[in-house]
């Protein structure tokens, strides 16, 4: 399957300033993360993959089309900015119903559409009060909904999270992951916290400086790892003796044993040391990796 | 009463749009009815709709006011006419413009909604055109509203309303070119100078204070000076003459020009063969036609290019 977004070779240039640096990734369907620090170039390779920036030298395909020059791909696709970018003396279902018009749809169909999409945000029984009576929350979700009206192939999120409190922050990237995967609509989430790319995404970029630092599934880089975490109530140094009986080479960290390079074969090595050490187990974990130690030791 | 249910709810969920899409074209014109409805104050709050409303009273209050008379003295010489409808709205348009032009451009640019234009199918000049274009066609329709109004009365008020018919007709593509030539004036000034400022207030005070200045400027360097000529025979001190004399001296007739109210009037009066009321019209006249007809379009066209370009290239 062709890929939804593509960059080729894709370089912006603000003046001696490089926002990307000759910059290679395809995003296909599902839910992407483009995760990378403030001014890594996140916001500008959105901008030039919705047709608002003429890329330096070579190109940002939408489709298969370069949105800067194709205006008609643009109905396919949505954008939810970062920044406020809703008029306050509306309501929102003219607002979306409006939107979904300029998109392209008859405004019968508009309507309709923005009654559907406000009703999936959870915005139902608000539609009719002004949107400057909305809270930081609700205003957040009818960002949301003005870029899924249309009904796009692909949305682009640019830090959908932001000022929104803890609870308000988990309720939107559960609507963005129902958007992803019940709604069929794939996205490209821009962000700079690792844990929220982490739990909602199914394939990152990273971005830093302009350039690219690694791109794959996320599941790829959270996978268990071949680190085994042991905590035992009782006998700690009783059981190092015996691990070391055994063969296994187990390092104390606080109050837990690990051991690293763990094989299959080993867990019954290690099974006979606890019974030898009359340790009680408390509990036996193998380690999964977050995105945070991938990137510690990219970076390190 | 009966307890038989009569049908269930059923929650389909997210439902993917197979209709049809109309792409650029459907963008344009919903941009077009939305700035229409802006304009009017059409499904926002009460207070809204009040400039709007006020405007089409007092565009309307003149045509009124011009049958009464009419009706009054019968159609014919003196009375005032299409000719003169428009140099007496021309002010109340330019102020009322000042007022709700920047109304279509500058929440736009405030609430940064105009981002979200920008990555749909709409360029920069689309979203200028369409904006322009709404408010021209609201103009367009009080000014025509007017005058039809007016046409309607005079006719009603005629005591042979076919001769009026057969001697006036040419008032009607008469006063249709006119009032495009005002609406495109009153239209593009107010909403270059709103493409700068993120406030209302700050727009429509530029505009009306640019209007008070040109004016207050072209007066002054129009005022025409009384000089007494006299010629003195035997100690006889006899006056011969008495010339006006502009300040500006010859250069008076050109900035006569000055007065932005005045220059879709003198473009009126050549399409109606009116001589002008005003005493700077008056001056004015004294230039070749084709120099008011430039300054209108250098008055257009200036502020239309320059709203223009502020679109092009701005900062998303």
């Amino acid at each position: 399957m062709p890929p939804i977004l593509e960059a080729k070779n894709l370089t912006k240039r603000y003046g001696s300033t490089i926002a990307l640096d000759s910059v290679d990734f395809e995003v296909e369907e599902g839910i992407t993360g483009l995760l990378g620090p403030n001014g890594a170039g996140k916001s500008t390779a959105i901008k030039l993959f919705l047709g608002l920036l003429k890329p330096t030298s070579g190109s940002a395909e939408v489709m298969g089309r370069q949105p800067y020059s194709s205006i008609e791909i643009r109905g396919r696709l949505g954008y939810m900015p970062e920044h406020d970018c809703l008029p306050d003396a509306i309501n929102s279902s003219e607002f979306l119903s409006h939107m979904a018009q300029v998109s392209g749809l008859p405004p019968s169909h508009a309507r309709t559409r923005a009654a559907d999409v406000l009703r999936h945000v959870g915005l139902d029984e608000e539609r009719y009060r002004p949107i400057g009576e909305y809270s930081t929350g609700m205003k957040q979700r009818v960002k949301l909904a003005q870029a899924l009206v249309h009904d796009p192939t692909i949305v682009m999120l640019d830090e959908p999270t932001a000022g929104l409190d803890p609870g308000g922050r988990e309720e939107m990237l559960d609507l963005i992951r129902r958007t992803g995967r019940e709604f069929g609509i794939s996205l490209l989430l821009s962000s700079h916290l690792m844990g929220e790319v982490e739990r909602t995404c199914d394939r990152i970029v990273v971005l830093e400086g302009g350039r690219i630092t690694q791109a794959g599934a996320v599941a790829q880089f959270t996978q268990e790892t071949q680190t085994l975490f042991l905590e035992v109530d009782d006998n700690l140094d009783e059981l190092m003796e015996a691990l070391a009986k055994h063969g296994i080479q187990a390092e104390l960290d606080g109050a837990s044993v690990v051991v690293q390079d763990v094989t299959e074969e080993q867990y019954d090595d290690i099974r006979d040391a606890l019974v030898d050490a009359d340790s009680r187990l408390r509990r036996l974990a193998p380690r999964r990796g977050s995105l945070s130690d991938i990137f510690r030791g990219g970076q390190a | 009463m009966t307890s038989e249910r009569q049908g269930e709810i059923y929650d389909l969920g997210y439902q993917r749009y197979d209709g049809p899409r109309e792409g650029r074209g459907r963008a344009r014109r919903a941009l077009l009815v939305n700035g229409i409805r802006s304009a009017l104050g059409i499904g926002r709050g009460s207070r809204a709709k009040v400039l709007p409303a006020l405007l089409f009273v007092a565009a309307m209050s003149p045509a009124v006011i011009m049958i009464i008379i009419a009706s009054v003295t019968g159609p014919g010489l003196g009375v005032p006419g299409h000719a003169d409808y428009y140099s007496i709205i021309v002010p109340i348009f330019l102020l009322f413009s000042a007022i709700i032009a920047p109304e279509l451009l500058i929440p736009d640019r405030r609430d940064r909604v105009l981002h979200l234009y920008l990555v749909r199918p709409l360029t920069p000049t689309d979203y200028v055109a369409g904006r322009w274009s709404a408010f021209l066609l609201v103009t367009l329709a009080i000014v025509y509203s007017g005058q039809i109004l007016l046409f309607l009365g005079l006719l009603l008020t005629a005591s042979d309303p076919v001769d009026y018919v057969r001697e006036n007709w040419l008032d009607v593509p008469r006063f249709l070119a006119a009032g495009f030539v005002v609406a495109v004036f009153t239209t593009t000034l107010p909403m270059a100078v709103a493409a700068f400022t993120s406030r209302r207030a700050y727009a429509a005070a530029f505009v009306i204070g640019l209007w008070i200045v040109s004016a207050s400027a072209a007066g002054i360097l129009t005022t025409c000076e009384e000089t007494v000529v006299t010629t003195s025979t035997d100690g006889t001190v006899t006056v011969t003459a008495q010339e006006c004399v502009p300040l500006a001296g010859d250069f008076g007739k050109w900035f006569a020009l000055l007065d932005i109210g005045e220059t879709p009037i003198r473009i009126n009066d050549l399409i109606f063969g009116e001589e002008p009321e005003s005493g700077l019209g008056a001056l004015a006249q004294e230039l070749p036609d084709i120099v008011p007809i430039g300054w209108y379009l250098i008055m257009t066209a200036g502020p239309g290019f320059v709203l223009w370009r502020r679109y092009q290239g701005i900062a998303i």
